[in-house]
């Protein structure tokens, strides 16, 4: 720490910030309905930022052996760095730190999950033997930590325990159904739904069906509505906001969308390892309404943007050991609606319900158009799924989508850093 | 960035000592320098270093793999790796196994026209420089990306069968952008490129900077074309991206070795489409983004027609699928580093010529779309969505209207077997951007192809 004060020292340096991370991961990987591999990943890696007469300089390194180095290189970048107006923050911890880390974690047992995982395989192809199932499942632990030249010095760890699983069938003329889940955790969890759940998946979309070209009901389950809200909310980044490239620049409180879209920024939602006490240049965290009963309220940023904004930051600075930080969200919780979503189907007398796209987000989403292909998808008849249906499209705009009529069922699920319900959009453009 | 010539232990002593089928050692040091200019001003600059390896052991048909970035646990890594791989108990079905090759010892080297390494920053961060402002020449672009890359690096292999492979290696490219805007209309524009060489390969892209200023304000003014059926022209670049998409991960054997539905669908011999259709994967092609001088299983690439004469003739293999299938490995066993396990990737993918001009195939069409270059895409092997970067109306063969964010959407099987012409035009294309898989992206690739034409292609929109 000193020597790093002392070459810094020697550059009239305004302020520094380093960061260290560290973790250790232990993936379990079947492939094609067998054991394939245990696999064993350990990582660890530091990047610094050293602000000159204003202007940041940026090296990193995954040796120890090359520290001084990266200082220096760091150092001697600084003077083509951009001009930027920020300090880094004091951080002090008052009272317990909140961790997104689980100490069951340390239950994860390779053995047990290559259990779990040979009877979700054995209980499928009990019913399909004909198909192919990769299965993946993980646990891993890190740390990191940040120190600046304001006198932070601050770390936390952190767990992780994932699994997915993805079945293929292929039938005789060449039809391929791929049907996949999974969830994240911060500790070892049971996957016993998945084979029943995996299943029914598969028996609905075994009768092919088809319906005409037009506006037609879409309903999403949560990982499509979480796909769709990821491009959503693409826009309340702060740094395309400050670009211009964001649909939301100078409309901050303006009233976008339906009454019913409310979204938050939870970075201390209890439970998803996507959360954090604070950010990754020692912001502290805290949960934020963007969207409230369709009204633009704020926007992410990392403390660049800020600086450039002229807004507080709001400790949404995210990065990796070898990049500089860029305004990134935690969790992004959608508010529910009040209406079951058994019931929303029964309500659907002919409308298309999809699971998985191909290529949604590869258009021009800045606009918020997007034109996808259904991966799987079902068709609803009189309030019942009869069957998939495919090779065909949505194309549409997300922005008038969600400001216009939409249900929101009352269950949520968070599926990655996405919490959301199911959604039903009355009349989406469709393409068969 | 180390050097690990002398490295001791010896890591194909290490291997020696472990008690496996197979055993492979690989491990990498590299550096590199980037520089992104985004709007009016540099964003930002870094530089840095990493270093990493993995072991990766075969035992009782089982596979372990450990990776670290300190390379002195190489050892403690090794025998850790044995531990994991033996905690499976493979069943007779369920093993995995590799096809035997000879030991491959050999050093390679790209070669640099121009040095990037002795080029001063200085020059680095002007070059980068000038194109954005090129990016910026409208009043009408909102905001631009600008970057340059450089990374040099040394890579090391070893296998338990006495293969002790060195490569150094120097990539480098520029990736541009422009953003467009006219009110709620917001148009982008892209392009890349990239390869093994020096600094060269980021000189001279001012027109490609002003190309893509160009069209992100002219696809403003552009329409969305309606929903439906069309005949397509795709120019070289869609070409090039639809056959690594949509046939390419097809031809990956790892979605076949185990899987008895796609080995009935991809039987050697079977007709995929016209008689003139060619398409090959070449991994030694110098100098291209794909290019390999080895695998990373420690086979030598080759050139491999995937299909020959429009009948399936071929397909992308690691040892572990070509021992499974017994077919010959191709050299295809690839990962983004030395800290991934290898799985079975593209190198340069290509279309090859047809016998027809380009204007042969305007002069047939009657009525129909010219799509060209692309945004992005996405396949699940029977299906495909590409989109591409705009296209115009052709009627009676004469290029009509502009159109922008034209999403392109089919059955491969169908798609293939309607390629009704092909051009003698094939081009090559890399970027810095790439391909990616099971979590392992960018890896740099290429793709190509001739002018071709597509009939009754699903484009999505309104109707």
């Amino acid at each position: 720490m000193d020597r790093i004060r002392e070459i810094i020292g020697r550059h009239d340096a305004q302020w520094f910030d380093i960061i260290e991370l560290q973790g250790e991961s232990i993936p379990i990987s079947f492939k094609n309905s067998r054991i394939h591999s245990i696999n064993s990943r350990e990582s660890r890696g530091y990047g610094i930022r050293v602000n000159v007469k204003g202007r940041t300089g940026f090296s990193y390194t995954n040796d120890i052996e090359g520290f001084d180095d990266m200082v220096t290189r760091a150092v001697s970048l600084a003077g083509y760095g951009e001009d930027e107006n920020f300090t880094p923050p004091e951080y002090s911890v008052s009272g317990p730190l909140f961790e997104p880390y689980s100490d069951s974690i340390v239950t994860f047992d390779i053995s047990k999950e290559m259990e779990k995982g040979h009877s979700v395989i054995n209980t499928i192809l009990k019913k399909f033997p004909a198909a192919s199932i990769d299965l993946d499942i993980s646990r891993s632990t890190g740390r990191m930590r940040l120190i600046n030249s304001s006198g932070a010095d601050i770390s936390y760890k952190n767990s992780y325990y994932t699994y997915s699983a993805s079945v293929t069938i292929i039938s005789d003329d060449s039809v391929k159904l791929d049907v996949w889940e999974g969830s994240s955790s911060l500790e070892p969890e049971s996957f016993d739904y998945l084979p029943d759940m995996l299943i029914k998946k598969i028996e609905s979309a075994r009768i092919i069906k088809k319906t005409g070209s037009g506006r037609i009901p879409l309903l999403l389950p949560p990982k499509a509505a979480a796909s769709m809200l990821g491009i959503l909310t693409g826009g309340l980044n702060g740094k395309s906001v400050f670009k211009g490239t964001s649909p939301f620049t100078g409309k901050l409180g303006e009233k976008f969308f339906n009454e019913a879209v409310t979204i938050h920024d939870s970075p201390l939602l209890p439970g998803s390892p996507y959360s954090y006490p604070f950010d990754d240049e020692g912001v502290k965290a805290y949960d934020k309404v963007l969207i409230e009963k369709g009204v633009i309220t704020q926007f992410v940023t990392d403390l660049k943007y800020a600086g450039k904004m002229g807004i507080p930051p709001t400790g949404n600075g995210s990065r990796g050991y070898a990049d500089l930080p860029s305004p990134s969200f935690s969790n992004r919780v959608m508010a529910g609606g009040d209406r079951p979503f058994a019931e929303m189907i029964k309500g659907i007398s002919l409308g298309i319900m999809a699971e998985q796209f191909i290529g949604l987000g590869q258009s021009n989403t800045l606009t918020g158009d997007f034109s996808a292909g259904l991966d799987l998808a079902y068709l609803i008849e009189n309030g019942e799924i009869t069957g998939r249906v495919k090779d065909s499209m949505i194309t549409d705009n997300l922005f008038r989508l969600f400001s216009g009529d939409l249900v929101l069922s009352s269950e949520r699920e968070r599926r990655g850093s996405v919490t959301v319900p199911w959604i039903l959009f009355p009349a989406v453009n469709y393409t068969g | 960035m180390k050097k690990f010539d002398n490295i001791r232990p010896h890591p194909g002593k290490i291997i020696s000592s472990l008690k496996c089928d197979y055993a492979e050692i690989r491990f990498s040091s590299g550096a590199g320098t980037s520089i992104l200019f985004s709007g009016k001003t540099v964003d930002s600059v870094k530089s840095g270093g990493s270093s990493g390896g993995s072991v990766r052991v075969l035992k009782n048909g089982a596979w372990g793999f450990v990776s670290f970035n300190d390379i002195s646990v190489m050892e403690s890594s090794a025998r850790r790796c044995l531990e994991m791989a033996s905690m499976i108990h493979a069943g007779p079905g369920e093993r995995s196994a590799i096809k035997p090759a000879g030991p491959l010892t050999g050093s390679y080297s790209d070669t640099m026209a121009e040095d990037f390494t002795s080029i001063p920053f200085d020059e680095k961060f002007s070059l980068i420089r000038g194109y954005n402002e090129l990016l910026n020449s409208s009043s009408l672009i909102q905001t631009t990306s600008a970057m340059y890359r450089d990374v040099k690096s040394s890579y090391y292999y070893f296998n338990s069968e006495g293969s002790e492979l060195k490569y150094d290696k120097c990539y480098c490219g520029v990736s541009l952008s422009s953003v467009a805007r006219d009110g709620s209309v917001i148009q982008p524009f892209h392009n890349s490129v990239s390869g093994h060489g020096g600094f060269e390969i980021a000189r001279n892209r001012g027109e490609m900077a002003q190309d893509i200023a160009r069209m992100a304000t002219d696809l403003l003014k552009a329409e969305s074309l309606p929903g439906g059926r069309y005949s397509v022209i795709v120019n070289q670049k869609l070409a090039g991206v639809f056959i690594h998409e949509a046939f390419g991960h097809l031809s990956e054997a790892d979605g076949i070795h185990e899987n008895d539905d796609m080995k009935k669908i991809m039987v050697l011999g079977r007709r995929f489409g016209p008689d003139n259709l060619n398409v090959i994967d070449d991994g030694t092609l110098a100098g291209l983004s794909g290019f390999i001088p080895f695998d990373d299983n420690g086979v030598l690439p080759g050139k491999t027609y995937l299909i020959g004469n429009g009948l399936l003739s071929g397909r992308l293999h690691s040892r572990e699928t070509a021992g499974k299938m017994g077919e010959e490995p191709t050299g295809n066993a690839r990962a983004i580093s030395a800290m991934s396990t290898p799985i079975v990737r593209m190198t340069n993918t290509y279309i090859e010529n047809g016998v027809n001009t380009r204007k042969d195939l305007f002069d047939s069409m009657d009525s129909g779309i010219y799509a060209l270059d692309y945004i992005g895409g996405q396949t699940n092997l029977e299906m495909f969505t590409f989109t591409s970067g705009y296209g115009y109306g052709i009627k009676n063969g004469k290029k009509g209207k502009l159109y922008r964010d034209i999403v392109l959407s089919g059955n491969v099987f169908n798609t293939l077997m309607n390629i009704s012409m092909l051009a003698d035009d094939r081009a090559m294309f890399g970027g810095l951007g790439g391909c990616g898989k099971g979590g392992q992206s960018p890896l740099p690739v290429s793709f190509g192809g001739p002018h071709m034409l597509i009939n009754d292609v699903l484009i999505g929109g309104s109707q």
